[in-house]
Order: C-alpha cells, then structure tokens, then sequence
C-alpha cells in the first residue's frame, strides 16, 4: 500500500510539470500584455513592474480589436440561439413524436455531423455569393447554424429520449396544443442540455477562424479571431500589443471556462457516450 | 444534471422532480380551454413536420446539397474552361501537385502520430481515475487549452518560438543555438503538430474520464485485492473494458487532426516553410481563395472527404467488432 502511494505522489510530479505547461504560455501572454515594449526586449520573463493597460487599450481602440469583439459577440448570440431553437424543436420532434419519416429525417440531419466544412468549403461560398449573402452577418451566421446544427439536433434529441412519453400524452390528453407542449414543458425541461449545447456551440462559433475567414471577406466586417490573425502582419514587432490583442481574445473564454466548466465537460461527455 | 445517464427507465421520478411543476401548471391552465376543433386538428398533424423543418431545410441545402454540388464541380474546369466537364482532369492535376502531395504525406505522418496523440490523454486520465493527489486541479487545468481557439492558441506558440523568441532565448543560456521552429521544413509540421496535441489532450481527457465513470470500480478492487501492478491493471482491466472509448477517441482525434488545424497552420506557418506544413484544408482553402481555382480545390475537397470515409467507416467496422464480443 505504501508503495501504491509513493508511486502516487511520484506520478504526481510530471503531471504538475505539465499542467504548469499548459497554463504558463497563457500566463507569459498575459504578463508581456502589461510590459513596454522596451521592458520586453530587455527582458521576456520577468515579472512585469506595473499593471500597465496602455496596450491592451491601443489593441481595442486603434488596431480596431473592440470592433471585432462587437463583430464577434453579436454573430455568436444570434447563432447560439437560432441552433437552441432549431435544435430542440427537431429533437422534440424526433424524441418524442410519432410521425411519418422520422426515422428518415433523424439520419439525414446526423449524416450532416460526418460533412465537415472543408469539404464543402467551394460550393458552400458560391451558394452564398448567388444569394448575395456572402459578406454579410445573416450569411455568417447561417453557415455556422448550418455547421453546428447537426451536432445540436443529434445531443437534444437523445436528451428528449430521456424524457418518459406519459408526460407528453398527459399534457396532450389535457388539450395542450403539440406547441404548447413544446412551449411549457420541453424547453424548460431541456434547460440543462439546452445550456450545455448553448456553451459549446458558443466557444465553437467564437473559436471559428476558417468559416469567417471565406465568408466575411471585408475588413470592418471581421470576427475577433480574424482580427487575431491580422495582428500578425501588423504588429509582429511590437510584441506587447500583439500578446493584448490575443489576451482580448482569450479572456472570455477564460471567464466562461472558470463558471461553467462543468456545463463544458458535460457537454462533450455526452457527445461522446452517446456516439 | 449530467447528461450522459439519462436512460428512460430510471427517469419518471427525476424528471418529476424538474419538471412536474411545469406539467401540472400547463394541464391546468389547457384544461379550462375549450376542445380543439378540426381545423387545429389537421394543424396539429402537420406539427412534428412543422418543428422539424427549419433544422431539415438548413441541414439539406447548407451541407447535403452542397456536398453533391462540390462533387459535381471537381469534374469540370477552372477559368476559361469553367463550367465545361474535364474529367478527372482536376484530380490528375492534384496528384501531380507536390503541395497536394506533402499535404497527403502529412496526413500519413499523423496517423503515425496518432497513437501517440490518443495514448498521451489515455494515460493521463488513468492517474485522475485512480485519484493521483490533485487530480481535480490537473482535470480543470489540463481541459483549459481545448476551449481556446486554435488561432489564439498559435498566436501564443508564435510569440514563444520565434527565432528571437523566449524559448531560443533559455536554450541559449544552456548554449544550444537558436532553432528556427517554425522556419525549418524538416522541424515545423512537428511543432504544428505538437502545439495541436499540447491543445486539444484535455478534449480528449474528458472523453476518457466519462469512459471511466462507466467502468466497475469493483473490478479494479479486485485486481487490487490480487495484487495486480498499475501496468496489469492497465492492460488486463482499464482497456479492455475502455475499448469503445477509445475507439472513439481514436477517431475524434484523426478527424480533429484532419479538421481543425486550419487556424493553426493559417497562423503559424501560413502552409511554409517550403509548403512543408500543408494539409488537405489549408491546400483547399488556398486554392479557393487564394489561387483562384475552385474546381481544382473541390477535387482535393472530395478527396480529403474520402479520407474521412474510410476512418468513419474504419469505426463502424471495429464497433461492429466490439459488439460481437460483448
């Protein structure tokens, strides 16, 4: 037994080395965020003399970084709600109701979960540049409904599953409406999953580079994660206001992950025990 | 409330306790309605049709439709010749392409990376399983990376491996002279590489740990009791009753590989040093938007598309497998 726990505390020290691994490079941005230029050429890893927010500032303001997170934040709400809706509409449907082809319709909306963007990156911005929605919010926000929705369908059906028909009929027997059974009973049942889904498809829609990258081809019309990647070209040497700009862009997800780990963790859980 | 136990049978008394006030409120309040009358009868058969439309319609004409459109248009001709069928010309022109090439040999070294990218995450979630002191901390911090976009998370690995970066400058004052990570062809698909494993582990993590809440404590206890040593009960116990997990880690992680390191590339390396960093997406994505050959970049398209057939169907066959013994 002694050995057992030896071995334990010795297993114990990689696995510290390696979580130190994997926060301190977040940690380095952050603290070369608060530095001068000049302290950082002097000097990369000490500890930086002041809290200084001059960079992060210049980064939100004149690199435009601000205008991008507003970019950001509005094509993700817009999105994450529309999958929620979408999403557990079908998934009641496809759970909880008997009808005609469901079965059918059910491998349809999953064959979409093995098609991945790359795939059909050409026809897909060609179908947008013919609709004129190209460029456009709508049309970002359509193909990230459309890439996440599969997943989205699929999570919130097998939830539904879970859910006992009587209580369905129940409702039914006493005249509610399919809607209103949808309405006052499925959604706030959902809640859990509904939340789950909501987070990871937010963290997946502000995490996008590729999908924004063809299809928001103008500059005032970039997401965050663009701007990220327009940093590089422009300020790669002045190292402070680059490591602002990217510290701009992780900082909300750093905050969502620190309350809603769990929401997270569950979420992919479920993704995966029920493949 | 996890979401990955919820099996009918056990659920009335849950679900009761969550949503009975939400039942029983919406019965009373329909109840004082008056009946449905025929017209809202045919609208109520109409219903499951009308709920599952929007997500049908989305699904089919954003990802079926398009699929079958980017097929059709590999077989017919960039610029001049646009819209006029070549064949397979695409394709011949593709296989002869040396970037499509080191993009194809890329993937052959991640399938050989792949073990390692699985086994890393595997072992790791032995130790928080068999509850390693701190085991909760090491679970919150390792997961962290994998919620980060990988456009940030290549920024980051660009500030700290730059040729004047931070990590020539340590391995300078141990007198190793500066490597240049990301501008040496034969080092930097490995770091691009590696900056993805050092992202994406955690994801992996949390797969195996819910793989573990299914596993029988009492089984492990046993093995214990006979006095079996880690690596036993690693190999006689852990994976075998893992096997499906680790299926499908095996190929979340080949199609993550496949998928998502666009914005790493993109950041890192922009496809160099030489083209030595391609891979099937970032090939497609430049010759979509940059090179200005749609047709040819749906060739490659169908092809990487291809690829991940056969790892999806690879599964379908080694659960088939897995079934049979059960």
């Amino acid at each position: 037994m002694s050995r057992l726990r030896l071995g334990r505390w010795l297993v114990a020290i990689p696995m510290s080395l390696l979580a130190l691994a994997t926060i301190y490079p977040l940690l380095f941005t952050a603290n070369v965020a608060m530095k001068t230029r000049r302290d950082y050429i002097l000097d990369r890893f000490g500890l930086t003399d002041a809290l200084r927010f001059e960079n992060i500032s210049t980064a939100w303001n004149s690199v435009g970084m601000g205008r991008y997170f507003v970019n950001s934040l509005f094509v993700v709400t817009v999105s994450v709600l529309l999958l929620l809706l979408f999403g557990s509409m079908a998934g009641f449907a496809l759970s909880q109701l008997r009808f005609r082809g469901s079965s059918a319709l059910f491998l349809g909306c999953l064959a979409g979960l093995f098609i991945p963007f790359q795939v059909i990156m050409v026809p897909l911005a060609r179908i947008m540049a013919d609709t004129a929605l190209i460029d456009t919010y709508p049309g970002l926000i359509l193909v990230y409904v459309a890439q996440f929705l599969p997943f989205t369908v699929f999570l919130m059906t097998s939830y539904y599953k879970g859910i006992p028909p009587e209580i369905v009929d129940a409702a039914r027997i006493d005249g509610s409406t399919v809607y209103g059974v949808y309405r006052r009973i499925m959604l706030p049942l959902g809640t859990p999953a509904l939340l789950s889904v909501g987070i990871l498809n937010a963290l997946f829609c502000w995490n996008d580079v590729l999908m924004a990258l063809v299809m928001m081809p103008s500059a005032d019309h970039r997401t965050l994660m663009i701007g990220v990647t327009s940093l590089r070209g422009q300020y790669s040497d002045n190292i402070p206001t680059f490591a602002s700009g990217v510290l701009i862009a992780a900082i909300p997800v750093l905050l969502v992950y620190l309350f809603l780990q769990r929401q997270i963790a569950d979420g992919v859980a479920a993704g995966s025990t029920k493949g | 409330m996890p979401m990955g136990n919820t099996q009918p049978s056990v659920r009335p008394a849950s679900a009761g306790r969550a949503g009975g006030a939400a039942v029983t409120s919406a019965a009373h309040r329909s109840g004082a309605r008056p009946r449905r009358t025929r017209g809202g009868l045919r609208a109520e058969r109409y219903a499951p049709y009308i709920l599952v439309l929007p997500a049908v319609l989305i699904i089919v004409l954003l990802r079926l439709y398009p699929l079958l459109l980017g097929v059709n248009f590999s077989f017919t001709g960039d610029g001049e010749q646009n819209g006029t069928a070549v064949g397979f010309g695409n394709y011949r022109e593709l296989f002869a392409d040396p970037l499509f090439q080191t993009a194809l040999k890329n993937v052959g070294l991640l399938v050989l990376l792949l073990p390692v990218a699985v086994a890393i995450p595997g072992l790791l979630a032995t130790f928080i399983y068999l509850r390693v002191p701190g085991h909760r901390f090491y679970r919150s911090v390792y997961f962290f990376p994998a919620v980060l976009s990988p456009v940030i998370v290549g920024a980051i690995f660009n500030l700290l491996l730059a040729f004047d970066g931070p990590l020539n400058a340590v391995l300078g004052s141990f007198g190793i002279g500066p490597v240049d990570w990301l501008g040496d062809p034969d080092i930097a698909m490995f770091m691009v590489v590696g900056v993805h494993i050092w992202a994406t582990f955690g994801m992996a993590l949390v797969v195996f740990l819910a793989g573990f809440a299914t596993l029988d404590a009492a089984l492990l206890d046993a093995a214990r009791v006979d006095g079996a040593t880690l690596r036993q009960v690693v190999w006689h116990v852990i994976i075998p009753a893992l096997s499906r997990t680790i299926q499908f880690v095996f190929v979340t992680t080949m199609i993550g590989m496949l998928t998502s390191m666009f914005g790493l590339l993109y950041i890192m390396t922009s496809g160099g040093p030489e083209g030595s960093t391609y891979l099937p997406e970032f090939y497609i994505w430049k010759q979509q938007g940059q090179m200005n050959r749609p047709a040819l970049a749906s060739a490659a398209s169908t092809i990487l598309f291809m690829i991940m057939l056969v790892v999806g169907l690879l599964q379908i066959k080694l659960l088939e497998r897995s079934g049979k013994e059960d």
